[in-house]
């Protein structure tokens, strides 16, 4: 158990230096930002209760805010992602015993099904956050473009990122 | 009694959901950006050291660039000093025959030079963190500039870093005015393109011409007059009864900024006293 904590408390503080000091410089095409620090909340086991799920989210999305100057985005997005989180499991993954492993990554969940899982949620995600940003600047087919472009590249390198974690253990 | 408790136990997702949205509404819903807490902000202790220490490794990337620059520049103000000290023999002549002193108007205005530690230029309202803080003589409102032109206004000061709101952020007017003719508009960020943004509320009867740069207007105690902004590209958007919008060019390279200078007015404190009298006069007569 404690071996647990201090290994999501690690992927915490490593997601968040990522983010804030390479990913949030990124943006190809003034279009694409890659938000992968929210692989925490993908990452985090499924037996975790709802309430500390929440928690944790919306301190991972507090941290990003501070660091980004961007007010409560994130920590809202992060909220709202957290709630979507075992809906679109169990979506995916009508039998929970599946499971082998209570974390959901490449290995421990069928490939197709951790990425279609991944896939839903980083799409959430980024929705959430383009649409609460553009409460600002109201632009549909933009905001339509950064969704998906913002997307894909969190998708891309969250496999990557989670492919290289899972194969170091 | 115990109904309710297990009441507010079976529902307390419900009740963590509502909190946590509830919290991160206020942040966001919060506009003024002045009145941010330090801690909430990339200026806070924690935050600021990540940032000083990334931007120890990546500082020298950009330096090739900056270093053009700075060249460009010092060419032109090499060319300005000649000028100038051509002028100011002929005027030293000129007070030499009537004895009136003239008042040096930029001796007021000082400059504190810091390096960018973190900026963004791709979200809606952009932010940058500089390494100097209020031990340096950094207070929130003043003006900043880099050896191009103009970059924002200091909004969060901490002890040894300071949060400045970026020209690219539309909580963030500049009271502007074209070089060689005193008429006046405000800049402002349109949200599209980090190297473009529009001066609005020109007076309809004023002539420009493609190209014609930009510069402050000197009507705010944070920036002194002349500083250029951008050059005009084009007549932007609906023709409006009154007034030109224009589409701004801006000489700064926000992407790219690497170091800034911080305009530190010796007059703002008279300036805000003679501010704060005349509204409290206001006040005390309405």
């Amino acid at each position: 158990m404690t071996k647990v904590i201090l290994r999501f408390t690690l992927l915490f503080v490593l997601l968040v230096l990522c983010q804030v000091v390479v990913f949030n410089h990124i943006c190809l095409f003034g279009v694409a930002i890659p938000l992968v620090f929210i692989y925490f909340i993908i990452k985090l086991p499924v037996t975790l209760g709802v309430n500390k799920v929440m928690t944790l989210a919306f301190l991972l999305g507090l941290t990003i805010d501070v660091f980004s100057n961007t007010q409560g985005m994130n920590a809202l997005a992060c909220t709202l992602l957290s709630v979507c989180r075992m809906p679109v499991l169990k979506l995916y993954l009508p039998r929970q015993d599946d499971l082998t492993n209570p974390e959901p990554s490449l290995r421990t969940l069928a490939p197709a099904v951790f990425m279609k899982y991944a896939v839903t949620l980083v799409t959430l995600y980024c929705a959430f956050f383009f649409i609460i940003e553009a409460f600002t600047f109201f632009d549909f087919m933009k905001l339509l473009l950064r969704i998906v472009c913002s997307s894909a590249l969190t998708f891309v390198i969250i496999l990557a990122f989670d492919g290289f974690t899972s194969r170091s253990r | 009694m115990r109904n309710l408790l297990n009441f507010y136990l079976r529902y307390s997702a419900w009740f963590v959901f509502a909190f946590y949205v509830v919290v991160s509404c206020m942040l966001l819903v919060k506009k003024n950006p002045y009145q941010h807490h330090v801690y909430m902000t990339s200026a806070g202790a924690v935050a600021a050291g990540v940032y000083d220490v990334s931007s120890n490794i990546t500082g020298y990337i950009n330096l090739r660039d900056i270093n053009e620059d700075l060249q460009r520049r010092n060419a032109t103000l090499e060319s300005e000093v000649i000028e100038l000290r051509h002028r100011n023999r002929m005027l030293r002549q000129a007070i030499l025959q009537d004895s009136l002193s003239r008042v040096d108007s930029l001796g007021q205005f000082a400059f504190i030079v810091a390096s960018v530690i973190n900026n963004s230029v791709i979200h809606p309202y952009n932010y940058i963190t500089v390494d100097k803080g209020r031990c340096e003589g950094l207070e929130p409102e003043m003006g900043v500039m880099d050896q191009n032109g103009v970059v924002g206004v200091v909004n969060v000061v901490s002890d040894h870093h300071a949060r400045i709101i970026s020209l690219l952020n539309p909580n963030f007017r500049l009271s502007c005015k074209l070089r060689g003719n005193d008429a006046f508009g405000s800049l402002v960020w349109d949200g599209k393109k980090p190297t473009e943004a529009l001066l609005e509320e020109l007076p309809k009867q004023v002539k420009f011409h493609k190209g014609d740069t930009i510069i402050t207007s000197g009507y705010s105690a944070m920036f002194p007059e002349g500083i250029p902004v951008g050059v005009i590209m084009e007549s932007a958007r609906g023709e409006d009864d009154n007034f030109h919008t224009l589409r701004i060019r801006l000489l700064t390279d926000f992407s790219t900024l690497s170091t800034v200078k911080i305009i530190s007015n010796r007059d703002i404190v008279d300036i805000r006293n003679a501010e704060t009298d005349r509204n409290a006069e206001a006040d005390r007569n309405s």
